[in-house]
């Protein structure tokens, strides 16, 4: 299936809840990625960014609400047809994941042996496709253990990529980069929108990152969506929250803590 | 200790000078602590001569807030130098501290280990059918399983084990005919040292030791590596492949293990009996075609194949604890190291445990 096509949300949640034992982490959060966007995750540190990521993958189960990835229910979904759907999605891990025990070829083969008949010289020629893709064609035959972080990524990315993905999920995908090297990530995050009308969903703190790709942003701020919508838009919002994340206050500020200064001089 | 702070008493407080550091904070707490403000009262300190500040002098004066607070009182600072007034910017104050977490109390303790003790059993018991079922489904659908990795497994789990194995039952065969026939001497039995190996090799020791053996060399590693994968997130990225972790880790280390395990307790029952032989030939002067006549009529094919069952059984065992202890992970690597040992004491009581079954059992059919 070619990717880009229709408009109904790819990723849908309504009034999600997630709850980690006692603690809850999402309190029923609602949130859409149209067909070729890059939508951005934003929040502070335990904000419940990646919580909602994996919700969205059906890695974890929702405590409440409803989880719906191209347009099909994930909470009730199993077997064969959750593994079809996941053939339609890509994720980028925050590390990689790469399978240590396999070649990168391997790696990025993994998903075409196992979900589709084709011949193996097939497999192998779309493996280089993607690796050229990402600049790693040399490292076909090499193990994860022996690239750097950022190599890692990149082949990461090529096996989220290799079914031809409508969605892509990336976690954090700049973290541990160099700055060269994450606007490289961009800028092929952006092609593969503008080429195959892939959407894809981001979840970052980078902030030359977020204003370069995103074309639209969710902040999530203790488990609740306080803005949603273009970035533009987002960034006006009149929250604390939203100030500190786009530099506009200081973070302790925005938490309403006072200096000590204030505190010991009886000011503030 | 900083010899450059001077805490001189003042009308209404403390007048601080010079480098106000880690070292001045005790006396500078100390002088506090003597002029203790009654509730109500106000403490000036002066903080106009300090040249030098650092963050455990601004956690000292926050300290002396705090408690001042606590008592109805109050601390202030006056006229803080430019220096101090930098470093009391710097750091920002919460507004409330908040309480570290109780610690369960007894029952709650109890209670709290007993449920996650039931929850480990159901998620063994769900691992124990699922597995089961996608053994059965690779099985099946051979054409799709990865044959490959499953040599490889075999080649770790039995080729690469056979040295121990060979090792270690050799010197057990050894140790237990010694040890039995300083006693069968005595009677003039030296010969039942033949029947004593063969059968309690065969039945008891071959698949025990390499039982032992496997739980801790391949049981751990089963732990360890899909443990490290949980870590690293590779179960998720297989799951969100659309590949059943189980039968794409699983399989291969179930098929594995129950694979090779007989096959390794059959060399421990070779080299085990070999020991005893030895051990006849050598030092009870038995003739070799002796010792092989009793032994041969001291074994049958029950007791064989009863041993070979037996270590197919605590192979599968093993196996599923290592998978089971491994996809329990959570959190980083602290809690590979933990989950594996924990993996390999929970293997060796169910080999014990099963053990004393089978005995019980065959000891009933015979």
């Amino acid at each position: 299936m070619i990717p880009g096509h229709g408009t109904a949300p790819v990723v849908e949640t309504r009034q999600l809840i997630a709850k980690y034992g006692e603690r809850t982490v999402l309190r029923g959060v609602d949130f859409a990625v149209k067909p070729g966007e890059i939508k951005v995750i934003l929040g502070g540190s335990g904000g419940g960014k990646s919580t909602l990521l994996k919700h969205c993958l059906g890695l974890i189960e929702p405590a409440g609400g409803e989880v719906r990835l191209l347009g099909q229910d994930l909470t009730t979904l199993k077997g064969r047809a959750r593994e079809q759907l996941f053939t339609r999605i890509g994720m980028l891990f925050q590390y990689g994941a790469l399978l240590g025990s396999l070649t990168i070829a391997e790696n990025v083969a993994l998903p075409l042996v196992h979900h589709t008949d084709l011949p193996k010289d097939v497999v192998s020629e779309i493996v280089r496709l993607k690796l050229e893709l990402v600049e790693l064609g040399h490292a076909e035959h090499m193990l994860p253990s022996e690239l750097s972080g950022g190599m890692r990524k990149r082949a990461a990315l090529a096996r989220a990529m290799v079914m031809d993905p409508e969605v892509l999920f990336c976690d954090e995908p700049g973290a541990g980069l160099d700055p060269l090297t994450s606007a490289e990530l961009d800028e092929l995050l952006m092609r593969l929108r503008d080429r195959f009308g892939m959407a894809v969903v981001v979840v970052t703190h980078e902030l030359m990152s977020i204003e370069r790709i995103a074309d639209s942003a969710i902040m999530l701020v203790q488990g609740l969506p306080v803005a949603d919508g273009p970035l533009d838009e987002v960034k006006q919002v009149d929250h604390p929250e939203i100030r500190a994340f786009f530099g506009r206050v200081a973070a302790g500020e925005m938490r309403g803590s006072r200096s000590a200064l204030e505190i010991l001089t009886g000011r503030g | 200790m900083s010899t450059d702070f001077q805490c001189t008493d003042s009308a209404d407080g403390l007048v601080l000078a010079g480098v106000l550091d880690r070292d001045a904070v005790p006396v500078m707490l100390k002088a506090l602590a003597r002029k203790r403000p009654a509730a109500g009262a106000r403490l000036v300190l002066d903080l106009s001569g300090i040249v030098d500040m650092d963050s455990a002098a601004v956690a000292g004066l926050v300290t002396a807030w705090r408690h001042a607070q606590a008592s109805g009182a109050e601390v202030t600072v006056h006229a803080p130098s430019p220096v101090a007034q930098r470093a009391l910017q710097m750091f920002r104050v919460p507004d409330e501290i908040i309480p570290p977490p109780k610690p369960p109390g007894l029952f709650e303790g109890v209670g709290g280990q007993v449920i996650e003790g039931l929850r480990a059993g159901r998620d063994f018991l769900r691992l124990t059918v699922d597995g089961s079922l996608a053994v059965l489904a690779a099985l099946w659908g051979w054409r799709r399983t990865r044959w490959a990795h499953l040599v490889e497994q075999c080649i770790y789990i039995g080729s690469q084990a056979l040295p121990i194995v060979g090792l270690v039952s050799l010197l057990v065969g050894l140790t237990l005919a010694f040890q039995s026939a300083y006693q069968l001497q005595q009677f003039g039995a030296a010969i039942y040292v033949a029947d004593l190996i063969g059968v309690s090799v065969v039945r008891e020791m071959g698949p025990l030791i390499t039982a032992i053996l496997v739980a801790g060399r391949s049981g751990s590693s089963i732990a360890a590596e899909i443990g490290t994968m949980q870590v690293s997130e590779e179960i998720d990225a297989l799951k969100v492949m659309g590949l059943d972790p189980l039968r794409f880790l699983a399989v291969p280390r179930l098929l594995a293990i129950v694979l090779m395990v007989p096959l390794l307790t059959a060399l421990a029952d070779l080299l085990g009996i070999l020991g005893g032989f030895v051990v006849g030939i050598f030092y009870l002067d038995i003739a070799w075609s002796a010792f092989a006549t009793q032994l041969l009529k001291a074994l049958n094919a029950f007791d064989l194949m009863s041993g070979l069952f037996k270590a197919a059984a605590f192979a599968y065992g093993i196996g599923l604890i290592g998978l089971h202890f491994g996809f329990s992970v959570r959190g980083g690597a602290g809690e590979v190291g933990r989950t594996t040992t924990a993996s390999v004491v929970a293997s060796l009581f169910y080999i014990i445990l099963a053990d004393s079954v089978f005995s019980v059992l065959f000891y009933v059919i015979l």
